[in-house]
Formats: structure tokens, C-alpha cells, sequence
């Protein structure tokens, strides 16, 4: 990964965190604020969503482009956990108080300064994640911080609680499907100004702030229950908004892609600019290539072609090489565009001539043919795609509504994080310009009397927290933030009340689980008190802990399930040293041979044995010890 | 209630007065422990005294607390400025004319994001900026009748529309259209339904239940329903078209003199009772369910719009008392619909004042509140003994269809025979020949 001399850059990154809040029932209706997971749903409906015109008779740009698309939409519900609200059949109930408190105290803890009356404002959102149309949000407090470890202070610029929007499902071609489960889940989304200047920095900060959320243990702690954007620019470049970061690690490659993709589109500026290329020498001169090229080698082109597809061509003077100048490892200025025709048009590809062309099959004359006809030179640069006609003239417009924007450096938009640390265009910024007041429901007004019994009782920072804990339980302070980071610092004194065992009881919270999930095993499903129960267990000699990660899996299959019914299962019963010893002597017995041949080395073979029928039944220590015990009996009654 | 001040109480005002802020100016506030920059907001009434209200540069409102030590200055204005699309609605010879009535409400509607604003739209030019399908369904005019929320609504308004549909449809119109606020539109539709004799256009009244200013709205999808219905059915009746489900599939078509609004919130709550919708539509499609509706025809259309405001309408409950009925008595009120329990009952205890009532000349007519079937007042002796005092059967019809046709034909007449003559003839459709077995629990999906 290249580093930046990011100072000299004017790198500047600021962070959204959304984090959903751990509140019984749902922040506008009484639902419960509960995801069902694979659940078949047990109804739908089909919705369409129409854009909204704007104040000056116009609509907005980004939700004519989402319209444009003509989407339908689906949503999916569960008759026991959606009401009418949700499928906006119903007005908004009052806000939730809890979830108001919760909004609260992060403010407190980020030293914010809350409104005394909060106005709920709606989002448009016309892609459908939200089904009236708009995300229903409040601005709850501003102008806060957050200390880095490294003693640098990061500016919060506003906290605001709204509803999260439903879960996408699935796309199939024209019909979006929605999950109405997360519809409504109270979340706070944290804004950080833009004053971090280094990736490190903002991977350090996202961290810190997720550390103080989920510190608070208000917040949920499930996968997927914090998503960060970013804001990205450098100097000469513009603010890129990054959405769907969904891991710390994909921080600092995202913002290092990003910062290259900015200085290479300002490149292709400067280099127009060197080259004497002005915007008024591009031409948008869409020039149809079918009837030329109908008898090409290309297969798919012929193919196209044939069945009544247009192959069209653009010509770009002076773009020689430019499409092919890579911004992002791997995804060029031609990519670029054609991500931004695919997003946008729905058609798949574009072909330039800064690639190989015999690589698609066009023979050299056909190449020549296609230059001429588009008047294109060495100097140039000519763009091709295929598609109906109609559609291919509107990507044709779009590819060369962008190509002019290589004048202008880097354009605001919004991007999508990709896996491989790339981003790709994802719509136009949402100005401030969609957000108006929610008519449904009145001010909430928020007492200095309520802010300060909040502010009494605030929970204490998690870095401190991780030094308390550090010192009281001689544990490392990195397990202190796993364990708050897996939502089980409360869960870890409560275990140690029944069982004062913090290494065991660590090692099976952030160790034994993570090797369960590797399995297959949902260790997440495994509740509080099955945990209690476990380490009851042990504590009594009930069970051994060499047969906990079994006994997980078990319990991990229904939260239902008691540790009675899993020794049942597993066939675990407590075992009295006469057991142990009268089973290990039959084992030894049938294993005399094996004896007589490896000696001692016949340890290993007969402990599996052994702790085959222990079963967990006695402490795998005391096995080991009567066992050797008794193959050191048998090798003298050997006479070995 | 401050004009210039809208939503803010006295304290407030004075302090914005002091430092020259007016509404949409651009004014920095400074408290104690932030500064916040924004535009100053009209409040809604009865908002919470002692704040001042600003919509933030990041589009967000917020209330600050009015404290002793806030600083407030102005340091410009900004007002919201509303541009109305140039388009005009496209013309084709080949589609049919319709006009559309507004009595309030948005069918169509803009936002300004600067104030918060809902601004409707109601030219044509601005439904065909707002609804472009409209112009591939026919050539549209329209008028604004008047503009009330339609809890607001009176008799009088009634009588203003049936005069100017009378007007339009003897002009040679196609069809007409109501753009109506959904609360009393089932009280429209069967006022019109009365008014309007000899009718020989549809007369389709459309609204929405989610406004046309958020994206989920089915104002346009309505609008386009109700369109085709006007433009492109055999119908020459007076009825009410909006969305059959909760998704954004058909509209129903229901009769003006059996339809209710059954849900105070969902896109679905119009539902025809007593029978099945006389219609559905969808995609531009229209298919009657029934067979029995008046088709178009050349014949004049009379709107007969006098009416008796000095109806009343009560509903029965166990306590109730004799003063109930004496009020409406003592104010000389000329009718009265009881909505009777079951099968059209009130307490005995009551009698006293329904004799009074009837010995007065007032007319009362009974129907029941289960609002599906019939009543049935020959079936126990409370009914059998109400008919004696006097007390007309209602049959089948809703309660507020009722009201409005007990004022209607005592309206017309105040002969009391006659008012029994026309009270008990099926009018428009308000009487049930026979109750279908599906009637009172039909899926409009399944129709």
C-alpha cells in the first residue's frame, strides 16, 4: 500500500457512524426492535415511490435519477413483530424515551451541547429502504469531541437519533426487496468534523468512537448494528462521501484508493490542460456503428447487432491514454465511467480504445474502419457501446456528461465501499435540501432537569474501564476492549460472581466462541444465562472443560436449551474417581498390545479412548494422571 | 396569536423585536455554550412557549431555549421563493375531457425546503409536472371550488358542487373528477349521489390518505385511477375511487351511497358496504364487478340541491337519556337519524322523548350502527314498539348516508307522507335489493 505525504496533500477525513441503540421496542411505534434473520416472511406488499418536486418546481437531481430507474418495490413483513406503522399505513406513535436517553448520554459522554426541543425532520430516500419515502431524523445535540489515544482531539459535529431503514434482501432485475424487521430500530448516526488528516487516524477514531458506544452498553452489539461512511477529499480534489464501510481494516486502504483516485483525476486536468484540450473541443457526436460492423469477429458485438442492438461510438480528441490511466488498482478512468453508465442506465460495459481491441476480436481493419468513421487519431481516445437503442443513446449522454466533468478534477458524489478497498459511483451528494419537517409528529422537548439526571449517572469512558479491569482481573487490556467490542463485558462479571476463573471464563467467551463460528456453529444465538449455567457447571466439577466447546454447540442450537438437556445429549454424568479408575483400567486392559509395542508413547492413542467415555464427566487433568498412572502399572506388570 | 410572529409567545416575540428578527431572517444565536447560525421559523400554533425555532445550514430545525443571557443577531434574509413549472398540460384530440374539482386538500403537492413548507399543486400545468400519465389518459381542466379541510366541510358546499357538475356535464364533458379531503368524503359522495338527477357522466371524488408530499404517497396513483374511471367508464354514477389494498396495485370503485371510510389511516380504508365495489382498476384497465350500475347517457343532468340543515344525527348506547333527543326537539330540528343498536333499538327508557319527537312532526329514521345489514324492526317488540312511535326503518342504509338523505328530502318536501314516500325509495342506489353472502367480508383481492 503506497503512503501518502498526506500534510502536504490537505488530507481531510471525517466519519458517520451509525450505530443502532438497544432499546426494547422500535423508535416511532411499539414493535419490537428485533431482527428475524433468515425467517420466510408471511406477507408482502408492492409499493412504487414517486419523486417529490421541489421548492423551486424542480425535483432533486439525485431522486430523479433513483425514479429514472423505475423500481418496484417490495416489502416483506412478519405478522407478529410489524405493525401498520412500519408498512406507513399509520402515524408515527411518540418517540421512544429510551432511545432519547440513550441519545443523551453518548452526547454527554462526547461532551455535546443538547438541544432543549428537538424537531423530528424527514430524509427523502427514494430507493426504497424506507417505505413512506423518507427516514424520520432529529438533531439531538452539537459540537462535541472525542480524544484519541493519541492525545489529538477530534470535533463532533452533530448526533442525531433516527429510525434505521428496512434490510435489502435482494434485487431482481426491476424489484427491490426489503425486509421490514430493522425498519424503525432506533440509531444514532455521530458526525465527526473534518479534522482527521491521516487514514490511521480515521481507522483510530472510528475505533474510539465504536469503543465509547458500545462501552455504554446501551447500544446493539450484533453484526451489522454499526456502519460507518466517509468523508474523503484532499486539497484539489472535492468531498467524496463513502457509504457501507463495514470494517475498521477497510479503512485505511479505502481512504489511500481514494486519495489516489482523487490526485490521478486531477491529473487527467493537468494533462488536458498540457495537452491544449479545452471542454468546447468535445463534441457529443454519437455515431452508429451497427451497419459497419455487423459482420465483426467480435462474438457478442455480432451477436448484439444482429438481434437488433445498436453499437455506438463517441469520439474523445486529445483523451489518448486517459481512459486507460488506472485510478484505483485496477479500475481505470474507463471503469469509472462505465460504472457510472451501468448505475445509472442499467447497461452493462463500455469498450474504449485505449484497450486491447483485438482482445474482443475485432480484426485491425475493423478497428481502422471504426476510426475513421468516427474521425478519430492517434492523439484520441473513442468510446463504444452496445445496447437498444434508446438506452445505449442515454449511456452514450452519460458517458459523455462525465467525460466532460475531466476538466473539473475530482466531482462530489457518493460512492460505495468495495471489498477490495475501491469504491464505486453510487449516486449524486444528497444536498441538505431533502431534509423538511416531519408534519406527524410534535417538538420533544428535553428538560435541563432530564439532561442533568443523565449526565449523574453516565457510564465511565471505555479506555478507563479497560485499565480497571486490567488491573483488578491481571488481564490484558486488549482482552478488556475484545470483550467489549463482542458485547460481553457485562456477561464476564457476572460469570466471574459464579465462577472466579477469568482466564477460563475469558478464553471460552472470546476464544471458544470464535473457533465455534469457524465451525458453522452460531455461537451468537447463545444467551446470558446459558453462559451462567455453564460456568456453574464447571465450578461444581459437574463437567470438565475440555468438553465446553461441545457443550456450546449444543447450547448454541436454541436458547431454549438447558445445560440438563445438553449433558443428557452429550451424555455427560459426573464421574467418582472409582469410575475413572475402573475405565482406565479397561482401556489399558484392551490396550495391552498397543502397550506392549509404543510404551509409554501409548499415551496419546489410549487418552482418546479414555475421554471418549469420560465424556466430560471429570476433569481431563485428573484423566491424564490416572491413566499415565495405569499404563505405567501395566508396563511394570509387562515387565516392560 | 401573533401575525408576524406565528407560533411564538409573548416573551419570544419581544426579544426578537428587540434585535430586528423577523421570520426567514438569517440570524446567529449564541447561547452559554454554542453558537448555531440559521433560518428564524414560523412555530406551529400551540408549540411549547419560550423557545425560538431555526432550521440549521445542514437542513435540520431545532428549538433553543429563550435564557436570559442568549445573544441574537441578524445577519440576513432569506425567504422561500416558489417558482410554478412552465409546462402546460399537453392537448389530444383523440383523449376525452375531463375537468377536476378542488375542494382543499393536495392531490398534488411541492415542497419548499427552505420553510417546511407543503405547497399544492393544482393547475394543470402543475399535476402535469407533478402526474405526466395524466396527459396519456385525456385533456384536463380544472377549477378550484373551494379550499377547506374536508372535516370542514357543509351542506352548502355540496350544493355549490352538484350546481357546477350540472353545469359541466350539460357542457359536454367526458367526465368529471373531485379531488376531496378522505374524512367526510363518504358524506360527499352520498350528498351528490342524492343532488344529482339524471346524471349522464361519472362523477368519480378521489384523495389520498398518504399526502402527495412525501415519495410513498398514493395521491398519483389515485389521481390516475380515478382519471381513467372519469375518462374511459360506462358509468354514470356518482363514486368514489381510491386504493383497493395497502399495495400500490388497483383502485376500487365504490358507490357514492354505499362506500365508508373504515380506517382512519390506511391507503385501503375506503371499503363499499352491504355489497361488493361496482368496480375495479388497474394499469389503465378498468372491470365492473357488478352488472347493475346507470350507464352513460344524453340525458340532462338536474341538480336538485335543496336541503334541510336541521338534521341530526344521534347514536344509541346503553345510558343514554331522554335529553338527547329533546335537545334536537327543543331546537326544532326537523329530522333525526338514530344509529340503533342491532337490528334498530334504542333503551325503552328513551321512549318518552322519542314520542315527544314524533308527536311534534319531527321525522326520525332508524338504521343500524353495525353498518352491514339490514334492521329488522318487526323482529323484537323494542322495534316493533319504536315503529309504533312513529320511528321510520332506515333498511340498510350507513348512518351519515341517512343524514344526508333525510336532509336532502326534507329539502324537498315537508309533507309528511311525502317524506315517508321518498325516504323509503331507493334513490341512488342506497337500498340493498338482496345482501350478497360475500358482502360483508369480500377480499378485494379476490374479486
Amino acid at each position: 500500500m503506497k503512503d501518502y505525504d498526506y500534510k502536504k496533500l490537505g488530507l481531510k477525513v471525517g466519519i458517520e457512524i451509525h450505530q443502532q441503540l438497544d432499546t426494547k421496542t422500535k423508535l416511532f411505534c411499539r414493535c419490537p426492535s428485533e431482527l428475524r434473520g433468515n425467517k420466510p416472511p408471511d406477507f408482502t406488499l408492492i409499493r412504487y415511490m414517486r419523486p417529490v418536486l421541489g421548492e423551486m418546481g424542480l425535483y432533486d437531481e439525485a431522486m430523479l435519477t433513483e425514479y429514472e430507474k423505475g423500481m418496484t418495490i417490495v416489502y416483506e413483513g412478519y405478522k407478529d413483530t410489524i405493525c401498520t406503522y412500519e408498512m406507513d399505513e399509520t402515524p408515527p406513535f411518540e418517540c421512544n424515551y429510551e432511545g432519547i436517553d440513550i441519545a443523551l448520554t453518548i452526547a454527554s459522554l462526547l461532551k455535546m451541547t443538547i438541544f432543549n426541543e428537538l424537531h423530528v425532520s424527514r430524509k427523502n430516500y427514494l430507493d426504497g429502504s424506507v417505505p413512506c419515502g423518507f427516514q424520520r431524523t432529529t438533531v439531538v445535540a452539537t459540537d462535541g469531541e472525542i480524544e484519541l489515544e493519541s492525545g489529538k482531539k477530534i470535533g463532533i459535529e452533530f448526533i442525531c437519533l433516527e429510525e434505521d431503514a428496512a434490510r435489502k434482501i435482494e434485487t431482481d432485475n426491476k424489484t427491490n426487496y426489503f425486509r421490514l424487521d430493522r425498519l424503525g430500530i432506533p440509531l444514532v448516526e455521530i458526525t465527526t468534523k473534518p479534522d482527521i488528516n491521516t487514514p490511521q487516524e480515521a481507522r483510530d477514531c472510528a475505533e474510539r468512537i465504536g469503543l465509547l458506544l458500545w462501552g455504554t452498553g446501551k447500544v446493539k452489539t450484533i453484526l451489522g448494528s454499526i456502519r460507518q461512511d466517509l468523508n474523503v477529499s484532499i486539497a484539489k480534489g472535492s468531498r467524496i462521501e463513502i457509504k457501507g464501510v463495514q470494517k475498521l481494516d477497510w479503512f485505511i486502504p479505502l481512504i489511500n484508493n481514494e486519495v489516489s483516485r482523487q490526485l490521478k483525476l486531477v491529473e487527467i486536468t493537468e494533462k488536458l490542460k498540457e495537452r491544449g484540450i479545452k471542454p468546447e473541443t468535445l463534441e457529443e457526436k454519437v455515431i452508429d456503428l451497427s451497419k459497419d460492423l455487423k459482420n465483426t469477429k467480435c462474438g457478442f458485438v455480432n451477436k448484439g447487432i444482429k438481434s437488433g442492438k445498436k453499437l455506438l461510438g463517441i469520439n474523445f480528441p486529445g483523451f489518448n491514454g486517459l481512459f486507460g490511466l488506472e485510478l484505483q488498482p485496477n479500475r481505470r478512468f474507463g471503469t469509472e465511467v462505465a460504472n457510472k453508465v451501468n448505475i445509472i442506465s442499467g447497461l452493462k460495459g463500455l469498450i474504449h480504445s485505449d484497450e486491447d481491441l483485438n482482445k474482443y476480436g475485432f480484426s485491425n481493419e475493423e478497428v481502422e474502419a471504426m476510426k475513421k468513421k468516427l474521425n478519430s487519431t492517434s492523439d484520441d481516445c473513442f468510446v463504444l457501446v452496445l445496447g437498444k437503442e434508446e438506452n445505449a443513446r442515454k449511456a452514450m449522454n452519460i458517458i459523455f456528461k462525465r467525460t466532460e466533468m475531466a476538466f473539473n478534477g475530482v466531482l462530489g458524489e457518493t460512492r460505495r465501499a468495495l471489498e477490495d478497498g475501491n469504491t464505486e459511483f453510487l449516486r449524486e451528494l444528497h444536498g441538505g435540501a431533502r431534509l423538511y419537517p416531519d408534519t406527524d409528529s410534535k417538538a420533544i422537548i428535553i428538560t435541563n432537569d432530564r439532561i442533568n439526571d443523565i449526565q449523574k449517572e453516565l457510564p465511565e469512558f471505555p479506555w478507563i474501564v479497560m485499565k480497571q479491569y486490567s488491573k483488578k482481573y491481571k488481564i490484558e487490556e486488549r482482552l478488556v476492549k475484545d470483550l467489549i467490542f463482542e458485547g460481553k463485558l457485562k456477561l464476564f462479571e457476572k460469570s466471574l460472581e459464579v465462577y472466579n476463573n477469568p482466564s477460563l471464563i475469558l478464553t471460552t467467551l472470546l476464544e471458544t466462541t470464535k473457533a465455534l463460528s469457524r465451525d458453522g456453529v452460531n455461537a451468537d444465538e447463545i444467551i446470558d444465562t446459558q453462559y451462567i449455567e455453564l460456568f456453574n457447571s464447571l465450578k461444581s466439577n459437574e463437567i470438565s472443560k475440555e468438553i465446553i466447546e461441545d457443550v456450546l454447540s449444543e447450547l448454541a442450537k436454541s436458547p431454549k436449551i438447558t445445560l440438563k438437556q445438553v449433558k443428557k445429549q452429550l451424555k455427560i454424568t459426573k464421574l467418582s474417581e472409582a469410575d475413572l479408575i475402573k475405565i482406565v483400567e479397561e482401556v489399558v486392559n484392551k490396550g495391552t498390545d498397543l502397550i506392549k509395542e509404543k510404551k509409554m508413547n501409548a499415551f496419546g492413542g489410549l487418552m482418546g479412548d479414555v475421554m471418549k467415555q469420560v465424556r466430560g464427566g471429570i476433569d481431563g487433568k485428573i484423566v491424564a494422571e490416572k491413566l499415565r498412572e495405569a499404563i505405567k502399572n501395566k508396563m511394570e506388570e509387562l515387565k516392560l | 396569536m401573533s401575525e408576524e410572529y406565528p407560533g411564538y409567545s409573548k416573551d419570544a416575540i419581544e426579544v426578537l423585536k428587540k434585535v430586528g428578527a423577523e421570520i426567514w431572517s438569517i440570524v446567529e444565536i449564541k447561547t452559554q455554550s454554542a453558537t448555531y447560525k440559521g433560518i428564524l421559523l414560523p412555530r406551529y400554533q400551540l408549540s411549547e412557549p419560550g423557545f425560538i425555532e431555526i432550521k440549521l445550514e445542514s437542513g435540520y430545525n431545532i428549538g433553543i431555549k429563550l435564557t436570559k443571557d442568549i445573544d441574537i443577531k441578524v445577519v440576513g434574509k432569506r425567504e422561500g421563493k416558489y417558482q410554478i413549472p412552465e409546462k402546460s398540460f399537453p392537448t389530444n384530440k383523440k383523449l376525452p375531457n375531463i375537468k377536476l374539482f378542488g375542494t382543499g386538500g393536495t392531490v398534488a403537492s411541492r415542497l419548499d425546503y427552505t420553510t417546511g413548507a407543503v405547497i399544492p399543486a393544482f393547475t394543470p400545468g402543475e399535476l402535469f409536472s407533478a402526474v405526466p400519465e395524466l396527459a396519456d389518459i385525456c385533456n384536463l381542466d380544472t377549477e378550484i371550488v373551494f379550499e377547506i379541510l374536508s372535516e370542514n366541510m357543509r351542506p352548502s358546499y355540496w350544493q355549490q358542487l352538484a350546481t357546477k357538475i350540472e353545469k359541466e356535464a350539460n357542457s359536454g364533458i367526458d367526465g368529471i373528477v373531485i379531488g376531496h379531503g378522505t374524512d367526510t368524503m363518504g358524506f360527499t359522495s352520498a350528498a351528490l349521489s342524492f343532488m344529482l338527477k339524471d346524471l349522464s357522466v361519472p362523477v368519480v371524488i378521489v384523495g389520498s390518505q398518504r399526502s402527495s408530499d412525501r415519495p410513498s404517497s398514493d395521491s398519483a396513483l389515485n389521481l390516475i385511477n380515478a382519471t381513467t374511471v372519469a375518462a374511459n367508464s360506462d358509468l354514470a354514477e356518482v363514486v368514489v375511487c381510491m386504493l383497493g389494498s395497502s399495495s400500490h396495485k388497483y383502485g376500487l370503485i365504490h358507490r357514492g351511497t354505499l362506500v365508508r371510510k373504515m380506517h382512519s389511516s390506511v391507503r385501503h380504508t375506503f371499503r363499499t358496504i352491504g355489497d361488493i365495489p361496482l368496480g375495479k382498476v388497474e394499469n389503465g384497465k378498468i372491470k365492473m364487478l357488478k352488472r347493475e350500475y346507470r350507464k352513460r347517457n344524453k340525458s340532462k343532468t338536474k341538480a336538485i340541491t335543496d336541503f334541510e340543515e336541521k338534521v341530526g344525527l344521534v347514536y344509541s348506547y346503553p345510558g343514554i337519556t331522554n335529553d338527547i333527543i329533546d335537545f334536537y326537539v327543543d331546537e326544532k330540528y326537523k329530522g333525526i337519524v338514530i344509529a340503533g343498536t342491532g337490528l334498530g333499538h334504542t333503551p325503552t327508557y328513551i321512549y318518552d322523548s322519542i314520542k315527544r319527537a314524533t308527536d311534534e312532526g319531527i321525522v326520525l329514521l332508524m338504521v343500524t350502527q353495525c353498518l352491514n345489514g339490514f334492521v329488522g324492526m318487526n323482529v323484537y317488540s323494542t322495534g316493533r314498539e319504536l315503529l309504533e312511535l312513529g320511528v321510520i326503518a332506515g333498511k340498510n342504509m350507513l348512518p351519515e348516508v341517512a343524514y344526508v338523505k333525510l336532509g336532502w328530502v326534507l329539502g324537498q318536501t315537508q309533507n309528511p307522507e311525502e317524506v315517508k314516500n321518498l325516504l323509503l325509495t331507493n334513490v341512488a342506489g342506497e337500498f340493498l335489493e338482496r345482501e350478497i353472502p360475500i358482502a360483508f367480508n369480500y377480499n378485494a383481492e379476490e374479486l
